[in-house]
């Protein structure tokens, strides 16, 4: 186990990317949205790992990833909410069927 | 990553948390449809943590300094959050009873949820439980301990609510769940309280002397109150009691190893854990000496008139937690403790051979189970009698002693009307115990000839399956033999044994008080002139108060309505449809009209038009990266 900040960068790079291709590939917001927690957690195991290895003081980096924690939270609240409104209207939570706003 | 396998305790502290976790997703994830394989996967996880339970009390039976591994999670300025393992005599006695009696109960399941289609869940939910449990024995820190103490709190709801097709089972579930949580709001409170004015939430740090030094008195009273609000609700204490007797919706085993045995003595193990630091609160002290003896008294009552098997014993646990409590209120850390240890064998020892009835008979009356003829089982009687004068207090029984601890501290206690109060549940717990057992024993309106004549459901059952014997025979055992070790768990737990001065005057009375209930037990149901109706029906006014279980439930209802949704509600309502609705509203209408004149923008090929913007952004960051 190699215990160095270029570790958790590549993880937070797999997690990230396994984040960005949901968020481009699936089809169900359901699961969009759980790829925007991904990404939102690789961000966060970047503020810890530069935090651990490179900030001189011991506390921003855990204040980011609370701060991102609550955000997450947040979005996540928004976002389901947002999910259950198109389902009432669309009776789907496909991405593609949302077509209403076109001009 | 190399000191986890040298260090041996380390390990098997680590193997206590990730089994059952592991046994838990496994089962949930993979096997749940496959009962034999769950089964399985569940003892195993769970016989391992008992052997390291039992290894773990053996090495360190001589320990003087606890042992302590500690990772912190959260470091600031001067807040010090850690996680880890804390042994010390107070958490390893408690393993080892979680470890024990949830194996005993796993064993037992075997045979009393045998076909049932969720038994894989069940197994899982058991799981679930051994973790949380075993975390907040070993917890090192109060945010652990509250972390484990919510998964107590979700496992006993999902397997209150595991026969949830049955309408007052989800009810109940519910219930407990947010009883419960009403007195964990306050347990979290305190730690807020501890956290902000003090900053260190280690256990060991705690229960030092420094918290007093650093703290004023008033800020540790309020502190220690309100976590003892979380021991109020997790341990059913008066006024959020009224969660236990119903969570006995559960399956019985559940109702063993949940509700009398662990999770609601996670309560008094809470005040155990860092007892230094509520002693440091004469106030705190005081609350929960009187709640425990208005918890006592009230639930013994409640206990004299109930018909069901199960409510019976739900009301004495409560009954008996209240007993607990004031014996560590009293001043007694052993005494308390100690009836904790001996509660948890006989209390479990009840459960399990009232489900034993239960299964066989199918009904939770036991004047049904008298009638039908319970006392053919021979195996569940004898062991249940042998529980129930335990329970009772008579020598030479564990319960004997660890009662006659806690009368103790309570006789020593300034204030002599709590000791007459303890005396007098002495009496009430007697009486309705053996109310039970002597119309169980001699049923006065049997019909044998009837019970050939009838089709039983219940026929084909043979005697007692051997998985649901055994854990009684060895409950039996610890019923008996605990008593005995009372003065080495002293010297293990206190490092040094008590100086016993032979009271006769307290021991003459406990005696006295539990053989009067008996008495007065057998006079009402045993013997054969016996009138089986209790002395308490010939004042009718008081029967029907305690039928209607002091009107607890009702005034919960009462404040429901009146206060929750009566007026935080309405308001609440009131400022959502017209403050935040209709600012929202207004804000809504707005950005309609703005969108309908820049929706000639929008082609509804939402992922096509994020890629582009990923890619254009990645192409811009590799140019300026690249390009200088």
């Amino acid at each position: 186990m190699i215990n160095n900040v270029e570790t958790y960068l590549y993880i937070a790079l797999f997690l990230f990317a396994i984040g960005l291709y949901g968020v481009l590939a699936r089809r169900s917001l359901i699961a969009v949205l759980i790829s925007v927690e991904l990404m939102l957690n690789a961000a966060m195991i970047n503020f810890m790992a530069f935090n651990r290895f490179l900030a001189p003081h011991p506390a921003v980096g855990q204040i980011y990833a609370l701060f991102i924690m609550a955000v997450a939270a947040a979005e996540a609240a928004i976002g389901l909410s947002i999910i259950v409104a198109i389902y009432r209207k669309m009776k789907s939570i496909n991405v593609e069927h949302a077509t209403e706003l076109r001009g | 990553m190399s000191a986890w396998f040298s260090d041996l305790t380390l390990l098997g502290c680590f193997l206590c948390m990730v089994l059952p976790i592991a046994s838990f997703g496994l089962i949930m994830i993979f096997t749940r449809n496959n009962h034999k394989l769950s089964l399985a996967i569940s003892l195993l996880c769970s016989t391992i943590p008992l052997m390291i339970a039992w290894s773990l009390l053996y090495r360190y039976w001589d320990i003087a300094e606890p042992i302590v591994y500690n990772y912190d999670w959260i470091l600031s300025d001067f807040i010090k959050i850690p996680f880890g393992f804390l042994l010390d005599p107070t958490s390893l006695l408690m393993l080892t009873i979680v470890a024990t009696i949830s194996w005993l109960v796993q064993i037992y399941s075997i045979g009393y949820m045998e076909g049932d289609p969720g038994f894989g869940n069940y197994y899982a939910f058991l799981s679930l439980f051994a973790l949380s449990m075993l975390g907040v024995s070993i917890s090192s820190g109060l945010l652990q301990l509250y972390i484990c103490w919510e998964l107590v709190g979700v496992s006993s709801y999902l397997l209150i609510g595991f026969w949830y097709e049955k309408f007052s089972a989800s009810e109940a579930g519910k219930k407990a769940f947010v009883v419960t949580r009403f007195g964990d709001v306050g347990f979290f409170m305190g730690l807020a309280i501890l956290t902000i004015f003090y900053g260190n939430l280690e256990i060991a740090n705690i229960n030092s002397a420094a918290v007093a030094q650093s703290m004023p008195p008033w800020l540790i009273s309020t502190g220690a109150l309100l976590i003892f609000c979380g021991v109020m609700g997790k341990s059913a204490q008066f006024p959020l009691h009224v969660w236990l007797p119903d969570a006995m919706e559960g399956p019985t085993p559940v109702s063993a190893l949940l509700h009398s045995a662990t999770m609601v003595a996670a309560g008094v193990f809470l005040i155990a854990r860092i007892y230094p630091f509520f002693s440091a609160s004469p106030e705190a002290m005081a609350v929960a000496l009187a709640l425990g003896t208005i918890t006592l008294l009230l639930s013994s009552t409640i206990g004299m008139v109930a018909t069901d098997i199960k409510q019976v014993w739900a009301y004495s646990t409560v009954s008996q937690l209240g007993f607990m409590i004031m014996g560590l209120a009293a001043g007694s850390y052993f005494a308390g403790y100690f009836h904790l240890t001996t509660h948890a064998g006989f209390k479990a020892l009840l459960f399990l051979c009232s489900g034993v009835f239960i299964h066989h008979f199918g009904t939770n009356d036991f004047f049904v189970m008298a009638a039908k003829g319970g006392r053919k089982l021979i195996i569940p009687m004898v062991t249940i009698t042998i529980a129930a004068l335990a329970l009772s207090g008579i020598f030479p029984f564990s319960g004997f002693f660890s009662k006659e601890a806690i009368l103790g501290a309570l006789y020593h206690h300034p204030n002599k009307i709590w000791f007459l109060m303890g005396l007098f549940g002495a009496f009430l717990t007697a009486y309705y115990t053996f109310r039970v057992i002597f119309v169980m024993l001699f049923p006065k309106n049997s019909a044998p000839e009837e019970k050939h004549g009838h089709d039983e459901p219940h026929e084909e059952h043979h005697g007692v399956p051997w998985v649901m014997s055994i854990p009684l025979l060895i409950l039996a055992t610890f019923t008996i033999i605990l008593g005995f070790c009372q003065g080495y768990l002293e010297r293990f737990l206190l490092g040094h044994t008590l100086h016993h001065e032979h009271n006769y005057l307290l021991l003459v009375s406990a005696v006295i008080a539990a053989l009067s209930g008996i008495g007065l037990a057998w006079l009402d149901w045993g013997s054969k002139k016996a009138k089986c109706v209790g002395f308490i029906s010939y004042v009718p006014a008081l029967e029907n108060f305690f039928k209607e279980k002091w009107y607890m439930d009702h005034f919960w209802r009462w404040f429901l309505n009146a206060f929750i949704y009566g007026t935080f509600s309405r308001l609440f309502t009131y400022n959502d449809r017209r403050v935040v609705d209709g600012g929202v509203d207004t804000v809504a209408f707005s950005t309609i009209g703005s969108g309908r004149l820049l929706s000639f923008l929008q082609t509804a090929l939402l992922q096509l038009n994020l890629l582009f913007m990923v890619v254009v952004v990645a192409g811009v960051g590799l140019y300026l990266l690249m390009g200088r």
